[in-house]
């Protein structure tokens, strides 16, 4: 294993969950056992659309205007478009070589 | 007023559409889908997107020469919960814009086992290329990508190793 | 603490099975997804889905292999549903002040950075060699491809990131450890 590899192996090392996971798992399962597949949603002190709103308006009230909103959002979307078509062109090209073997 | 404000809104959405250089006739399968991705930048939002991509990111810099002379992209995305739910006539649809003389398929791949269609194709005009879609499709999945524009081959070959994009050999489907 | 009840036929207890096991599922999560609050809803999602399908455990080897299969599934699943919001940036990965011959202690970050950037199939296969320790065969069972295919995936997502890291200056010879 080269140096990178001894590198990774560090960096993706195992993380232990926030403290209380195990608590949280157990409590759920035990609310409701034969549910299905709904996603129970954490308990968290600020919904994301709220601390979404907060951020444009930290934004808008640090003077970066509208024109500079609207370019941050294009420009993320033009990058979240690029991801996508590389994503797609990526794993065609994984299922050529696949099928070319 | 009214009046005004329908007709700018009128050309607009045509000046939009008008970049797009075959329809994806896919809304009906929005309602049967558990997610959606929806985007579509015509020219005028990309020229306006490149001038917040900064180009001492490598990776935004190459984005912006590459979307520098583009007409617009578009994307659809839909996930299912399963299986099932869109057939080979929804593909259909697309294909047979993409069987124009313009358009050339330059790679097709379809696996039976896991039920994958990928297909890639190009669009010429004279002798230059002004387009490209591609059709991505699984059981509970189906993607459609077109960027419209003079798409450089080389350039996108170059994205190779940028955002994950591999160097995509590009040659005629046999 | 909530107790639970254990399944008799293998003596399964799935309190126990959580605690074993919550860091692996955890860390495949959050590896993959980049984002904490996301990998401890996809890891809840995991284990409640074992809870529903306990009986069919037979052993505890078996829950290992399930959870770490599921893990892979639903992270790969909560991510497609992400690609609709924008995710790391390579912008954001700090770029070093300058090349020094000391060991970059923000290299774990820069790595776990450019991992997320990868397409999501190469990404996990990423992340089950680094983080579990599989090799490709193992891998290949788990994701369900060909050895071959995973072989592809981690050599080219070496050299990727290679590059990469190559661009902001960390080269491999400075390595100090």
């Amino acid at each position: 294993m080269d140096r990178l590899e001894q590198e990774l192996k560090a960096a993706l090392g195992r993380k232990d969950p926030p403290a209380g996971f195990a608590e949280r798992v157990l409590r759920e399962a035990a609310r409701a056992p034969a549910r299905g597949t709904a996603l129970p949603q954490r308990n968290r002190p600020w919904p994301r659309w709220l601390a979404a709103a907060a951020a444009v308006v930290l934004c808008a009230g640090a003077g970066l205007g509208y024109r500079q909103y609207r370019g941050e959002v294009a420009r993320q979307q033009v990058m979240q478009a690029f991801r996508i078509a590389s994503v797609k062109v990526n794993h065609i090209q994984t299922h050529v070589r696949e099928v070319e073997r | 007023m009214k009046t005004w404000r329908t007709l700018t809104l009128a050309l607009g959405l045509a000046a939009a559409l008008s970049a797009q250089q075959f329809k994806f006739n896919l809304d009906h399968l929005a309602a049967k889908a558990s997610d959606t991705v929806d985007l579509s930048l015509n020219g005028a939002t990309l020229q306006f997107a490149a001038k917040f991509l900064d180009s001492k990111d490598p990776d935004e810099s190459k984005v912006k020469k590459l979307i520098a002379g583009l007409d617009g992209i578009y994307i659809r995305t839909f996930e299912f919960k399963r299986a099932g739910e869109w057939t080979e006539a929804d593909l259909e649809v697309i294909r047979k814009q993409l069987r124009s003389p313009e358009w050339s398929r330059i790679v097709g791949v379809k696996s039976s086992q896991d039920g994958e269609t990928d297909e890639i194709y190009m669009r010429n005009e004279n002798k230059k290329i002004t387009g490209l879609a591609i059709l991505a499709a699984e059981p509970k999945e189906i993607t459609v990508v077109h960027i419209a524009g003079p798409v450089d081959l080389d350039s996108l070959a170059e994205l190779g190793g940028h955002l994950g994009i591999p160097k995509v050999e590009i040659g005629k489907q046999k | 603490m909530t107790q639970l009840e254990s399944v008799q036929q293998t003596g399964l207890d799935f309190g126990e099975l959580v605690r074993r096991h919550q860091s692996m599922v955890f860390s495949v999560c959050r590896h993959f997804l980049h984002d904490r609050d996301q990998a401890e809803d996809v890891a809840q999602e995991v284990f409640l889905g074992l809870h529903r399908n306990l009986e069919s455990i037979q052993s505890e080897a078996h829950a290992g292999h399930w959870l770490r299969k599921v893990a892979v599934q639903r992270s790969i699943d909560a991510g497609r549903r992400r690609q609709r919001r924008p995710q790391v940036a390579l912008a954001d990965v700090a770029e070093p002040a300058a090349e020094t011959a000391v060991r970059d202690p923000m290299l774990g970050e820069t790595l776990r950075r450019l991992i997320a950037t990868l397409p999501e199939t190469p990404r996990m296969v990423m992340v089950l060699r680094y983080q579990e320790d599989l090799d490709p065969a193992e891998i290949g069972q788990v994701m369900e491809m060909p050895v071959a295919t995973v072989k592809s995936h981690l050599q080219r997502s070496l050299a990727l990131l290679r590059e990469k890291l190559a661009r902001r200056g960390v080269r491999e010879e400075r390595w100090i450890g």
